[in-house]
């Protein structure tokens, strides 16, 4: 930990894989250790100080943005026949029915095979990278890596078009579409996530994989544990909370993936991001003009039971790995 | 041989005292070489410490040994059987390591039962061995405990249980000591002698530092840069160190310059007796032990006190002769009382000096 | 000596890892296809024009319409979210290092929450706020706010949005940073040596943080280059919209700027990885 940091730590996890816990209690008891001169008063205000400009743009950027969702979930909007700010549930139950169920579901469905998906592959491919003796190879995948994971988006989708689309370069050379071929489909757009969720894998199980110790290897070893007893009793179990983490970190990501999918699929595979883009457009029945706000609050509610697994499995890897 | 332990198996293969052979071993990493020609045999039941400063071999011997490492020529031979063809998951050693090779997701009582598992041992046959040897280990409430909720100290206990459960017929300690505390160093470097010595197990135990190793093992093996220079007992080794390496490795030694005198040596004035034979050739020092140099207080003494460090019952005096030279001499504290730091003082060496060796400085 | 050696070698050789590990190079030999054809077939899509090869998509960039004029805009919103999101950080992270270390949970937990807002969620609850300004602030001087905020030739709201989608990584970056320095021991070291507070910071404080700083600004940077969600949604053309734009008539264009771009994410990370590792081997040879 006390290394340079990682050139590439494009998610949180990646950045996170010593001891955090330990090194704020450190932290938290130190400081009252005193070398002031000019009063605990006055230096205590100084550093609330110095944080009060970021709180104050969190409460501002974030804070409003938050409160009008919640608000606007539960209130009609200015084009209801009522009038606007009155209490309603109609945005939420509207919400969860028809074309915005089966967008949530196909929404759900993408993420949670796309990131199993990329979990299964992303953990032997970052053990193939950690137990490589070339030091190139392994500098090679991780920048690799961290390019391809902020690979989403636009570019990406683009490049996938120009290659698996109707009109790509492979499609055209091995006659994609006679075998019935489509990339605008939800198993196209399973390929194209992958492109990204994998590298983000990598990056995000890499200092996991690290974080095993040789002894643990060769204490098992010295205890007559065969390679296979190995993985199944010790190495898999003690990757176990990386390895959640990891897929619902990637979970996360691929459900709030938007502009991938908007350039690529139009509308064949209805998802929950594209639903609250055309429902912002004024792309609604009259009198939902608040809907997108109630979609929003689901997604969140979605992003929040995700965070809620994931830190905790976060913090237990942490301490089993530092 | 031991109650603490009963067979787990039923069969009544012998806990320990197994003979371990080194024959010219040899080892090499890229450009350094590790191990240059080790020659040592371990005696049955005997806790043998190898000694030496970091990069002499010493790991690399033991992890050999235990089938971390493979050795490019030479032999390892367990009770007369080269064991070099058998996989480290086969051997029979228990290792207990640096540091953190307690598995993380287990408790105590599953560590210390992971070999017993791996055997296919079942539940209520490992749960009674955990037991057992967390109590040989003096840790019998700590069996639901996970490694993050223990000492460094505890920690190294429950790894030493682990490295026990399979009843091996070699122990293996890799420095289990250097990460803990000075405390817990102590009382731990008792507790594995006593558990080795009632076990009665072949034991090599690595390490750097030559205090615990004269004040454990049985013998000592000192290693330097790949090769044995000395394999005897803690006293003797200490008292008739063979060469200078091991000399001023265990211990503390003062080299003072002395002229040749026949079959002896000259120094300051007086003529000293030698074991065995003098260096052929070059100008000689002799090295003595701060103990075994005698001051008294004397106003026109060849001895300048420069500095005093109080050791508790003694106090470690250092002097400079008049040539510069710098000799460190234990008094007991009373008697270094009378030689503060600026005084002068008669300097009365050993009448045989520990080894006499080519002048270095 | 030989007759001792030569059956140990026999053996050695016998057992010293006999299995070859196949495995490791099938799966990057795989993964290296999968990642490699895809920008292969990209570029050779972006030259592969129905009368032959021709580079027009590239030579033709500078003279497309709108494509200066996003991708300065970009930039300039690039440079904006990494400067205030460093001004908001920085000074906070260290001052809760320092004097408020009850402040740090919250800062912990607030950087981390936008992490649970999806960008189009952000995106939405940003709309339903600047509605409120006609509909509720229409004669207070608050609207006036509304409006330069989504001034069209700078909208602040944008550089607003991306501060909050880097902020996770951005602190969880510059936090490592900072818990390898152990800010408080240096800057009571350099107060030891008389140097004011300020000066601590500036002069001892902020030089140990280099990397963590430019990988911070990097990881901002990479964000707003390719951020389409909220400027799209929002009504803006930043580079990103444009380049989608684009690909709805130029199809080529669209592609050959896709894998500039990537070049461009590439480069400025091989740039950040040669400083770093700059930074660690001063560290280790001192």
């Amino acid at each position: 930990m006390t290394t340079a940091p990682t050139p590439v730590p494009t998610t949180p996890a990646a950045t996170e894989p010593g001891g955090g816990a330990g090194a704020s209690r450190t932290a938290a008891r130190t400081t009252h250790t005193p070398t002031r001169r000019r009063g605990p008063l006055a230096r205590l205000g100084g550093a609330w100080l110095a944080t009060l400009p970021l709180l104050l743009f969190f409460v501002i950027g974030f804070g409003l943005p938050t409160v009008a969702i919640v608000i606007g979930a539960f209130t009609t909007s200015s084009d209801a026949e009522t009038g606007a700010g009155q209490f309603t549930f109609d945005n939420v139950t509207a919400s969860v029915q028809g074309a915005y169920l089966t967008a949530m579901l196909s929404s759900l469905k993408l993420s949670a095979l796309t990131a199993l998906l990329a979990t299964l592959i992303g953990l032997p491919l970052a053990q193939a990278v950690v137990t490589s003796r070339q030091g190139w190879l392994r500098q090679a995948v991780l920048t690799a890596s961290g390019v391809l994971a902020n690979f989403g988006g636009l570019p990406l989708a683009f490049a996938f078009v120009a290659t698996l689309g109707n009109a790509g370069e492979i499609t055209r050379l091995l006659h994609l579409t006679d075998h019935g071929w489509s990339l605008y489909t939800f198993t196209g757009l399973t390929i194209v996530y992958l492109y990204f969720l994998i590298p983000l894998m990598v990056l995000t199980i890499t200092p996991a994989l690290d974080g095993l110790r040789v002894q643990w290897r060769e204490a098992a070893q010295n205890n007559r544990a065969t390679t296979y007893q190995y993985w199944r009793h010790v190495a898999l179990p003690i990757l176990l909370p990386s390895l959640l983490g990891g897929f619902v970190l990637l979970f996360g990501s691929a459900f709030a993936a938007y502009a991938t999918a908007a350039a690529m699929v139009g509308a064949t595979v209805p998802l929950v991001s594209r639903s609250i883009a055309d429902a912002l457009s004024g792309n609604v029945l009259v009198g939902q003009g608040n809907l997108a706000l109630a979609l929003s609050l689901n997604m969140i509610v979605v992003a929040v039971l995700v965070m809620a697994v994931y830190l905790p499995l976060q913090r237990r890897s942490a301490r089993w790995l530092s | 041989m031991t109650t603490a332990i009963s067979p787990v198996t039923g069969a009544t293969h012998s806990t320990g005292s197994a003979t371990v052979e080194f024959r010219s071993l040899r080892r090499t990493f890229g450009a350094t070489t590790a191990l240059d020609g080790l020659d040592l045999t371990v005696r049955p039941g005997e806790l043998l410490a190898l000694l030496g400063p970091s990069g002499c071999g010493k790991t690399t011997a033991l992890r050999i040994l235990a089938g971390f490492e493979q050795h490019d020529s030479g032999q390892v031979l367990v009770d007369g059987k080269d064991i070099t063809a058998i996989p480290a998951h086969k051997r029979d050693a228990g290792m207990v390591f640096q540091s953190y090779s307690l598995f993380p997701h287990l408790t105590a009582a599953d560590n210390v039962a992971f070999g017993l598992r791996m055997r296919g041992a079942g539940k209520a046959e490992r749960l009674k061995r955990a037991k057992e040897l967390l109590e040989l280990v003096g840790l019998p409430q700590h069996a639901g405990r996970y490694p993050h909720q223990m000492s460094g100290g505890q920690q190294q206990r429950i790894a030493l249980a682990r490295a026990l459960a399979l009843q091996p017929r070699v122990l293996l300690l890799d420095e289990p000591l250097s990460a803990l505390d000075a405390k817990v160093r102590l009382s731990l470097r008792e507790e594995i002698r006593r558990l080795q010595q009632e076990l009665g197990i072949t034991t090599l135990f690595v390490t750097h530092d030559q205090e615990e190793a004269l004040s454990m093992a049985d013998r000592v093996a000192v290693l330097r840069s790949g090769r044995l220079e000395q394999c005897a007992a803690p006293a003797e080794l200490y008292a008739r160190p063979a060469t200078a390496f091991v000399a001023e490795f265990v211990g503390t030694m003062s080299r003072i310059p002395c002229e040749r005198s026949g079959e002896g040596v000259e120094v300051l004035g007086r003529r000293h007796a030698v074991d065995g034979a003098l260096p052929a050739d070059g100008s000689l020092q002799v090295l003595v032990r701060p103990e075994n140099v005698r001051l008294t207080p004397d106003e026109h003494g060849v001895a300048l006190v420069v500095s005093a460090s109080f050791l508790g019952a003694v106090t470690r005096l250092t002097v400079r002769l008049n040539d510069r030279t710098e000799v460190k001499a234990d008094l007991p504290t009373e008697a270094a009382a009378g030689l503060p730091v600026g005084s002068r003082a008669a300097l009365t060496l050993p009448e045989r000096p520990v080894l006499v060796d080519r002048r270095t400085v | 000596m030989a007759q001792l050696t030569s059956p140990a070698r026999a053996h050695r050789q016998a057992t010293r890892r006999p299995k070859v590990r196949w495995w490791r190079g099938a799966v990057l030999l795989l993964a290296g296809v999968y990642f490699v054809v895809p920008l292969a077939a990209s570029a050779w899509f972006s030259i592969d024009e129905p009368k032959g090869i021709s580079f027009e998509a590239y030579t033709g960039l500078l003279s497309a319409p709108g494509f200066l004029d996003s991708l300065w805009l970009t930039l300039g919103l690039a440079l904006v979210t990494v400067l205030v999101l460093l001004l908001l950080l920085v000074p906070a992270l260290i001052a809760v290092r320092l004097g408020a270390p009850r402040l740090r949970p919250v800062i912990d937990v607030l950087c981390t929450l936008p992490l649970v807002v999806p960008p189009v969620a952000l995106t939405a609850g940003m709309i339903g706020v600047l509605r409120w300004g006609p509909d509720y602030l229409m004669d207070t001087p608050f609207f006036q706010t509304f409006v330069f905020v989504q001034d069209p030739d700078f909208p602040v709201v944008l550089v607003i949005a991306y501060v909050l989608m880097a902020l996770p990584l951005a602190y969880r970056s510059l936090d490592a940073g900072l818990r390898a320095v152990d800010v408080r021991t240096l800057v009571e070291a350099a107060r030891n040596c008389g140097a004011s507070w300020p000066r601590a910071v500036f002069t001892v404080v902020l030089p140990n943080l280099r990397g963590a700083l430019l990988n911070a600004s990097f990881l901002t940077l990479a964000l707003v280059l390719g951020e389409f969600t909220a400027a799209s949604i929002l009504g803006y053309q930043p580079f990103p919209v444009w380049i989608y734009s684009v690909g709805n008539s130029q199809a080529h264009m669209s592609v050959a700027v896709s894998i500039l771009s990537l070049l461009l994410t590439w480069l400025l990370l091989l740039l950040l990885a040669s400083v770093g590792r700059q930074r660690g081997s001063k560290t280790a040879t001192s």
